[in-house]
């Protein structure tokens, strides 16, 4: 367990995750603030590779702020500062050598509200690497084939790569947002509540998704929906006002949480 | 330390509602065990037959509980304490629908008994049925009151009712060649202890329940401490 105040604590490495590094995402006294208004207070974390990990709380925690932060994106807001250190890999994402975008690019992030570009499926997938100068047809052809097939989605698209994304049902949006944000092969998947905007099928499919992605991504979901956190997810994080309260095995969270707030927030007695 | 109300208020009537049910289907397990004794040690029919008939009530209470339960689980999908406190009270009503079975057990041996000539050795089993019912009434209260020191208690007196029974019935057993003419009292005496026994059993059964509950401790299967 974990929380604000005490030192990270390594997630052991156990039969889930035989070889993935237990810190391979590392927040360490992390405080962000917009303005003048703290959001988020001496966070303490190790996030396990090739694990899904999951970020619960009532609005207005910080979850999403601190998800943010893995991305950098916050810093698009005026204003916003922080101190502490959030390292991927060993390495501070504020290091100076660090190219924000490429930082972004290693990073996929999936939102709430699906958001495919105006143009074709096939389009949207290979955006990212059309960017980054990729143009040869057979590369971007096997991109969009592993990242759709990645995705789940690659059979119900694939007789319609060339036809607007925006055709497509919500939760083969999500999902297209999602083979877009894996075509770079990005280290991390970040998801801001993937969900929230989908049907309960759409749901299944994509928690089935990221159940398979998590073989090759650490993925870091923030939720509002408990039960999904416990589908879904191998560790829990419950943040509240801005601080980490708990942090621990899924299954400890939702059976024996150690802290009275976190029991008294996952059984409904407040939030 | 008592928990806040939950937010949703049919979520805590519901829980509430279902302990309520399982602590009034002890009360009934506990007073068909009493009316047993009675009818066993009074040689009084009818409270033979009030257990028999008793029975049917405990039986529709368990049915209750266990729909209650489910429900719960469906429409409100409980967590951490709700959830383990959920699966206990299911738990406990099938272990005091099985003592309340033992009980009629007790009642129909009873009754046979009461039908033969009064036998003095019958009341060298009055010292089990006090070490059972006490037992029993005791895992009832800790789980009425979620006490785990009182459930910590009880794994060990069961199993001093296992070795009171044991004896008693070694020493009815050695008796049978002498007393032919008893053989049917002392058999309808050694299934009465049986059922004590088991009642026993069940009480264990609950106190581990309410220790899982409340403290997060499986011990079933583990030795008991002396």
């Amino acid at each position: 367990m974990q929380t604000s105040k005490e030192a990270p604590v390594k997630m052991p490495l156990d039969d889930k995750n035989p070889l993935g590094r237990p810190d391979f995402i590392s927040v360490k006294d992390f405080n962000f603030f917009y303005g003048k208004k703290q959001a988020l207070y001496d966070i303490n974390m190790d996030i396990p590779e090739r694990q899904v990990t999951a970020f619960i709380g009532p609005s207005g925690c910080g979850k999403s702020t601190l998800l943010r932060n893995f991305n950098r994106m916050n810093e698009l807001i005026d204003g916003v500062h922080n101190s502490g250190d959030i390292r991927i890999l060993g390495k501070s994402i504020y290091d100076k050598e660090i190219e924000v975008i490429s930082l972004r690019r290693s990073i996929g992030m999936v939102f709430q509200k699906s958001n495919p570009f105006p143009k074709s499926i096939y389009e949207n997938v290979v955006f990212a690497l059309r960017i980054s100068g990729t143009s040869k047809k057979s590369e971007l052809d096997e991109c969009v084939e592993r990242s759709l097939r990645g995705a789940a989605l690659w059979n119900e698209v694939k007789d319609r790569l060339h036809e607007s994304a925006l055709g497509l049902s919500g939760g083969q949006m999500q999902r297209l947002c999602i083979a877009r944000a894996i075509a770079n092969r990005p280290k991390v998947l970040l998801m801001d509540e993937p969900c929230s905007a989908l049907d309960p099928i759409a749901t299944v499919k994509v928690e089935e998704l990221i159940r398979e992605l998590k073989q090759q991504f650490t993925i870091v979901i923030v939720t509002h929906n408990m039960q999904q956190a416990t589908r879904c997810s191998d560790n829990t994080a419950f943040f509240y006002l801005g601080k980490l309260v708990e942090y621990a095995d899924t299954q400890k969270i939702f059976s024996n949480p150690s802290e009275k707030q976190t029991e008294d927030y996952i059984t409904g007695r407040f939030g | 330390m008592e928990n806040a109300r939950h937010i949703l208020t049919n979520f805590e009537d519901a829980l509430d509602n279902l302990r309520k049910n399982v602590l009034m289907m002890s009360s009934l397990s506990s007073r068909s065990l009493e009316n047993a004794r009675k009818g066993l040690f009074e040689r009084d029919e009818d409270w033979c037959n009030t257990v028999i008939a008793d029975d049917e009530e405990i039986d529709a209470l368990e049915i209750q509980v266990d729909g209650e339960g489910m429900e719960i689980m469906l429409r409100f999908h409980p967590f951490a304490s709700d959830l383990r406190n959920v699966i206990a009270a299911m738990k406990t009503s099938v272990n005091l629908e099985r003592a309340s079975d033992q009980s009629v057990g007790i009642a129909r041996r009873a009754r046979k008994l009461i039908a033969l000539p009064l036998m003095p050795v019958a009341s060298r089993i009055e010292p089990i049925f006090n070490l059972a019912s006490s037992v029993y009434d005791d895992s009832i209260k800790s789980y009425a009151d979620n006490d785990i020191e009182l459930a910590r208690t009880i794994k060990v007196r069961d199993k001093d009712l296992d070795e009171l029974n044991r004896e008693f019935a070694d020493s009815i057993t050695e008796m049978m060649p002498q007393n032919p003419e008893h053989i049917r009292g002392f058999l309808e005496l050694i299934f009465i202890a049986r059922c004590l026994e088991r009642i026993g059993d069940q009480a264990k059964t609950i106190a581990e329940d309410v220790i899982y509950a409340v403290a997060v401790k499986d011990i079933r299967h583990s030795h008991a401490a002396r």
